[in-house]
């Protein structure tokens, strides 16, 4: 019987194989998890890419931080307001968390005012229910004052 | 009926990833049981010389431990009716941490020799009824906005859990031993801490009140020159739930407890405001506070001039034995460690409990606990990836919440365990012996896989 193993050598083999299993495992849950990953960044990369279909121009940056003639890129679908999770974000007292939206659709722009407080105002009319915009549209968000620029 | 089987047996989109993870769980606590099995036996002096495969034990002389393997994959099936889309590394994940933490409690137990050593079956059944408190969570928590909409109740029912049992320990508990007992609450038999149930109300009140005041807290308040000091009205109800939990834990001797809660304010304030100035004004509360808690209560001063001294003849035979005795069983691992049951853990005292990582490190050695780190880092990797994916900023913070409690508690006890900051008695998520920690771990994790699960449109 010289294939039999003893006893001591049996226990070795037993605190190897565990060892092994612990980092076999890792392995696993971290190969599991790159493959997420790939997913996820396939999935963005099949999404179209953003098309940049104007630019907002600061004509007047009110109490913000803003230089007046800088340009925001218009995206198919962005927000302004006083939060951090706007697109344009807007720090001055008089604008809401999420003040405006401004979307692509049926092949013209949109503005709509988001139940904001002191309202958005496209040429100087409050806006009370979505409306396109046109080229050279003044828009005003609490003291901030941008121009649709191509 | 129909239903239900359609959504377990959709092929394609079956949880098939989970099933293969939970292979190697199971085969660690084969392995691990078939070698307690083996030293028990050679430490009766019956070891065999030889080992043949006709030689060994039958599946049956195994123990109960093996139930853990049945219980894992029946709370897949369940998942997987439950929640076919929710992550799928979690359920592993702690199935391999818990199955750990059940072969050292079952290593731990006061007797190795079979029939059943007695922490390894309480701790099994223990693990069990987390799985089962896990699948709970997942089914109650559907419509998950309604943990936010209670924010106040939750903080206000953990609050008075804590005061409770401070009443309670006033009476009961010793403040004069040196590693402090766990702060308990006994319900004819069964112990429950309330603070492992408290830092789960705190996250959910936490993340209920940041995601309504987020962005006041972050862009409100007034300038003085680059200082920005945050708005009173937004951050008092905040500042009053901190301060209420960090003094009540203070005056209990919980220092552990008190920095788990400090270290998850500050981790989701930070989350929700990305302001670097709040995480400023918390480290420089958190010295200035450690300062005067330092001149002022007499126990801090003991515990920091334990770290210092441990080694000192006066200390390493008195209040410094359990620090010292831990580091000698670290050293004794050495990188591979003396292997299961074949070390001397019981050198330490509360082996079973703070300092649960010195055996694995005695006993599986440096690579033993690299693996362990490294499982419990995939853990909270997980669970930031579930909060960044998640849709609310409720669901966000919430996630990252819970993943920091795990973060936090395996640094602080580790930490601990390795002399590099005064020892506090906080357990290591999954692996320490204990029910109610064990049980809201696995609360904890129903929450992060119910977070996972994309809304159902049905």
């Amino acid at each position: 019987m010289t294939n039999a193993l003893t006893f001591d050598q049996f226990l070795l083999i037993l605190r190897i194989a565990m060892i092994a299993v612990l980092y076999l495992f890792i392995l696993q849950v971290v190969l599991v998890s790159r493959r997420d990953l790939n997913m996820a960044v396939q999935y963005q990369s099949a999404q179209p890419a953003k098309q940049v279909i104007g630019h907002l121009t600061v004509m007047d940056s009110g109490t913000t931080k803003l230089n007046p003639g800088r340009r925001f890129d218009i995206f198919t679908d962005m927000t302004l307001g006083r939060g951090p999770t706007n697109t344009v974000i807007l720090e001055s007292t008089v604008v809401s968390g999420e003040n405006t939206r401004i979307y692509y659709e049926n092949k013209s722009l949109w503005i709509e005012d988001l139940g904001s407080k002191n309202g958005t105002f496209v040429n100087e009319q409050r806006l009370t229910s979505p409306r396109a915009l046109k080229l050279n549209d003044v828009i005003r968000v609490g003291d901030v004052r941008f121009k649709i620029t191509a | 009926m129909k239903q239900i089987l359609s959504r377990i047996v959709d092929l394609r989109n079956y949880r098939w990833n989970e099933l293969f993870l939970l292979i190697l769980p199971s085969v660690f606590i084969l392995l691990g049981m078939l070698n307690l099995q083996y030293v028990s036996v050679s430490n009766q002096g019956k070891a065999p010389s030889e080992i043949t495969a006709s030689s060994l034990p039958g599946i049956d002389t195994l123990g109960p431990q093996l139930l853990l393997i049945v219980a894992l994959f029946a709370t897949h099936i369940i998942l997987s009716w439950l929640i076919p889309k929710a992550d799928q590394t979690l359920l592993p994940i702690t199935g391999m941490l818990s199955a750990l933490g059940v072969l050292m409690a079952t290593r731990l137990g006061p007797a190795l020799p079979y029939p059943i050593p007695v922490l390894g079956y309480r701790q099994l059944i223990w693990v069990i009824l987390g799985l089962v408190f896990c699948i709970g969570t997942v089914w109650f928590t559907r419509s998950i906005k309604w943990l936010s909409r209670y924010k106040y109740t939750w903080a206000a029912a953990g609050i008075i859990l804590v005061l409770v049992s401070l009443f309670h320990s006033l009476r009961v508990k010793n403040f004069n031993s040196p590693t402090h007992d766990q702060l308990n609450l006994g319900f004819g038999g069964v112990v429950f801490q309330p603070s492992e149930l408290l830092k789960l109300c705190l996250v959910i009140f936490f993340a209920a009140y940041l995601s309504e005041n987020r962005e006041v807290l972050a862009l409100g308040g007034k300038k003085i020159g680059p200082i920005h000091i945050p708005p009173l009205r937004q951050s008092a109800p905040l500042l009053a739930i901190l301060f209420i939990s960090l003094l009540l834990f203070l005056g209990l001797r919980e220092l552990g407890v008190a920095l788990l809660i400090f270290g998850i304010f500050v981790s989701m304030i930070y989350i929700a405001t990305n302001k670097m100035s709040y995480v400023l004004y918390s480290l420089g509360f958190f010295a200035g506070g450690s300062l005067i808690a330092y001149y002022l209560l007499g126990y801090i001063r003991d515990r920091v001039a334990l770290v210092a001294n441990a080694f000192l003849p006066a200390y390493a035979n008195n209040t410094g034995f359990q620090i010292v005795q831990g580091l000698i069983a670290l050293g004794a691992g050495g990188i591979f460690g003396q292997g299961l049951g074949q070390g001397y853990p019981y050198f330490v005292p509360a082996v079973q409990t703070d300092y649960v990582a010195a055996a694995v490190g005695e006993e599986f050695g440096m690579m033993g606990l690299f693996a362990l780190l490294a499982i419990m880092l995939l853990l909270i990797y997980r669970g930031f990836r579930i909060a960044m994916r998640s849709r609310s900023v409720f669901e966000q913070l919430l996630g990252a919440g819970l993943s920091s409690i795990f973060a936090i508690q395996t640094i602080v006890i580790l930490a601990g365990n390795l002399k590099l900051i005064p020892l506090t008695g906080i357990p290591l998520p999954f692996i320490t012996y204990g029910g109610s920690s064990v049980i809201i771990n696995f609360i904890m994790v129903g929450l992060l896989l119910r977070l996972s699960a994309p809304e159902e449109t049905a």
